[in-house]
């Protein structure tokens, strides 16, 4: 579970978030979307305690990611843009790190069926720096997953991957949801959220322009001949607070 | 050329840039000043030694040492000496310049570079040369050769590679060595001769002045005694040769560009690792066994279980390279007569430890920047993910200090035991402190390890200024430390036991709240201001 409480984020007197109220229940899979500058990347990482709000509430699984950090990132997993993993650890070393840092008990099965199931089993031994980008995405995703948390926050997670690969971590998103994880998923992607996501956010300068059911969105705007529905509701949302 | 140029003003223009560069001219300016109010004071006592003895060292092994570094540019050069990075591969080597004006433009870039250099050593070269400005005119020039050198005998080699009679480099080197080694043992072992005589010998033999005759130019430089004519004739022929190598290196470049841009590719990859901490020398496997579970420790095990491999994969040799050099401190200051518990050697201790050694060995926070927001995401407690960062840099480093501490126990004999037992226990909190200190001033203002070629301003100055204002935390720390042991004395009349007992628990508790200071500096690093 996801709760964002009246969050606002300021840089230097520049305003990156403004005023952001949002939920996110077990088992829904948020779409962020907005352009570049929107806020995305800077309301996931104040969500995962990377940087700290100016003001307002952020909570994951019920722990406040400012008062109680270290309970709130045991429930976490958080997958950046571009992961940065460390150059001397191989794949395997990756996943045990993480269980130690975790404190997750017995991970070699789990660690095995997470290779597994990201193709990566031959590549355990490995050095991450010899990785192509979509594989060290895939580590990065590995990784995240190990210790089963109940939220998992991505941001852009297709960048770099082939189309099994693409596949693959859309089948593992929708498993983790279905077994109860709240997800956020920013990306520019549109079509990845038509496929994925249960609710959608379309963010503008710092500003929530609209929040809800997927459905819903593409209910009130509709399909044009020349695009998806959703890229229509995206380009209405934005396009018509930018021109007013 | 031009667009070098501007970069390297730009970096001056900008606030931060001028400040350090300010900072950066008045520390200069500080050394040529007290240079000149006392002209035989020399860092490293250079002055108190026999200035026709220097001469005649100058004259008889700077040109041996030239050679010796073009024959070794020959035997383990593995790519070009002018090196483009991928951004100026991407955007230089497409845009409307020739090779010719790459290679001048990269040529450039380095004369700055090396002019900077010059000026850096001038202040202390100056009580040789005579002139502050014939020590400049001397490095510089020299500095030039050295670059200008190996690049066109490492591109002439490479494009002789190819030939048949390049497989006979490593027979004709173990020969050459053989000879060498036999000669040298001869001296050493029929009474009379020295080991240093036969190399001076070589040195001033005929044949030994016609081989060594373009590196004699230099070492002339060095040794002229007025402005004109002789640093003039000599400067006049230093510069004829420059020209001629960069014109050796342009003709050069068109049968090697190829060659050259593949070792640009290796090179580049191994400056990114640098750049993230790693060594030069790490290892270049793409698979490795891999350990199957890291220690827990409350949190502390894996992060200080990461920093262990890293060090272990990626700086191996250079931890061999340091204990190996520590252990030889011993015998070689026994060797040369000079005392390293005195002033001197303590200053060199000190900038070893100090300086060189968290400059080169780097396995902590300062290795990470790119990776904050992974330690960030992190279910551990800040103090926790310090400690692990230091705990594997400060064992290393500290394991370097007890060696060099046991070589001088073996081999000086002013360091009786207690004295050596007494370093060894302080060489721990004073080491920490070392590292939480560089640490927290990294957390603080983060910046980037290597600078971005040799006239980077900004790093240089940055560099003295982290240097200047980590010794006088350090030694405000060992004054307060000292300070405990002499009251302790004073008022319990006890023993030197109590009173350094006091001494070393004072130093632990400042190294301890230097870490509880790194923490603060952590808890407020913001990734994305940061970055962005």
């Amino acid at each position: 579970m996801i709760t964002v409480t009246n969050f606002s984020k300021h840089y230097k007197g520049f305003a990156a978030v403004k005023d952001l109220s949002f939920t996110v229940g077990p088992g829904q899979i948020l779409g962020l979307v907005g352009p570049n500058g929107a806020g995305k990347t800077t309301t996931l990482r104040a969500l995962c305690g990377i940087v700290p709000p100016t003001s307002g509430h952020l909570s994951i699984a019920g722990h406040d990611i400012v008062k109680a950090p270290i309970a709130a990132k045991k429930n976490l997993g958080y997958i950046p843009d571009d992961p940065r993993l460390f150059d001397t650890l191989t794949v395997w070393e990756h996943l045990a790190f993480t269980a130690a840092a975790y404190k997750v008990a017995n991970f070699e099965e789990g660690a095995e069926a997470l290779l597994q199931s990201f193709e990566l089993s031959h590549k355990r031994d490995t050095l991450v720096h010899n990785l192509s980008r979509g594989m060290r995405q895939k580590v990065a995703i590995a990784c995240a997953f190990l210790h089963d948390p109940k939220v998992i926050l991505f941001d852009e997670p297709l960048t770099g991957l082939d189309p099994q690969g693409i596949r693959g971590i859309q089948q593992a998103i929708r498993e983790r949801a279905e077994s109860g994880a709240a997800i956020i998923i920013s990306s520019h992607l549109l079509g990845l959220f038509e496929t994925l996501c249960t609710h959608l956010m379309v963010l503008n300068l710092g500003e929530c322009r609209r929040f809800g059911a997927m459905s819903d969105v593409l209910a009130e705007f509709g399909q044009s001949d020349s695009s998806s529905a959703l890229e229509s509701a995206y380009f209405a949302i934005t396009q018509k607070r930018s021109d007013g | 050329m031009r667009g070098g140029l501007r970069l390297r003003l730009m970096q001056l223009v900008s606030l931060r840039g001028a400040l350090l560069f300010v900072a950066l001219g008045g520390i200069i300016w500080l050394l040529i000043a007290s240079g000149q109010l006392d002209p035989t004071a020399q860092l490293f006592g250079g002055a108190s030694l026999d200035s026709q003895a220097i001469r005649a060292e100058i004259a008889t092994f700077m040109p041996l040492g030239m050679l010796g570094m073009t024959l070794l540019t020959v035997l383990l050069s593995t790519g070009p000496s002018f090196h483009f990075s991928p951004t100026e591969v991407n955007l230089l080597f497409v845009g409307p310049f020739s090779r010719r004006d790459l290679i001048i433009y990269k040529f450039i870039a380095y004369a700055a570079g090396a002019a900077l250099s010059a000026t850096l050593i001038a202040p202390f070269a100056q009580s040789q040369t005579g002139s502050a400005f014939s020590a400049f005119t001397a490095t510089f020039l020299t500095l030039l050769f050295v670059q200008l050198n190996s690049a066109a005998v490492g591109m002439a080699w490479q494009a002789f590679e190819g030939n048949r009679l390049a497989r006979l480099k490593w027979p004709v080197t173990a020969l050459v060595c053989a000879i060498a080694l036999a000669a040298m043992i001869h001296a050493w072992a029929v009474p009379d001769r020295s080991i240093s005589g036969l190399i001076s010998d070589v040195r001033h033999s005929w044949i030994g002045t016609i081989i060594l005759m373009p590196y004699i130019v230099f070492a002339e430089l060095f040794l002229a005694r007025a402005h004109f004519p002789d640093l003039a004739l000599w400067a006049a022929i230093a510069i004829l040769i420059n020209v001629l190598l960069l014109r050796a290196v342009i003709k050069l470049d068109r049968r090697t560009s190829e060659f050259s841009l593949r070792e640009d590719t290796r090179l580049s990859d191994r400056w990114e690792r640098m750049k993230q901490g790693g060594s030069f020398w790490a290892t270049e496997r793409s698979e490795i066994p891999s350990i199957r579970s890291a220690p827990t420790l409350g949190g502390l095990g894996p992060i200080a279980w990461r920093q262990a491999i890293k060090a272990a994969r990626n700086s191996s040799k250079l931890i061999v390279i340091f204990i190996v050099g520590a252990a030889c401190a011993g015998p070689l200051s026994s060797m040369a007569g000079v005392s390293i518990t005195g002033k001197h050697g303590l200053l060199m201790l000190y900038f070893f430890f100090g300086f060189s050694l968290p400059r080169t060995l780097i396995c902590d926070f300062r290795g990470d920047l790119s990776r904050m927001e992974t330690y960030k995401t992190l279910p551990i407690a800040p103090w926790r993910i310090c400690l692990g960062q230091l705990v594997v840099q400060v064992l290393l480093s500290y394991v370097i200090a007890l060696t060099m501490i046991v070589s001088l126990l073996l081999f000086e004999d002013s360091l009786g035991a207690p004295v050596a037992l007494a370093l060894a226990a302080f060489a721990l909190p004073l080491t920490l402190l070392i590292y939480a200190v560089e640490n927290t001033i990294f957390l603080l203002f983060p910046a980037k390890l290597v600078p971005m070629g040799r006239a980077d301003f900004e790093f240089l100055g940055r560099s003295l200024i982290e240097f200047i204002l980590k010794t006088v935390v350090i030694l405000i720390a060992v004054a307060l430390a000292i300070g405990v042991g002499v009251f302790t004395l004073l008022t319990l009349g006890s023993t030197l036991v109590l009173s350094g007992l006091a001494s070393w628990v004072s130093l632990t508790l400042i190294a301890g709240l230097a870490m509880i200071v790194m923490q603060f500096a952590f808890r407020r690093f913001v990734v994305a201001e940061a970055f962005d």
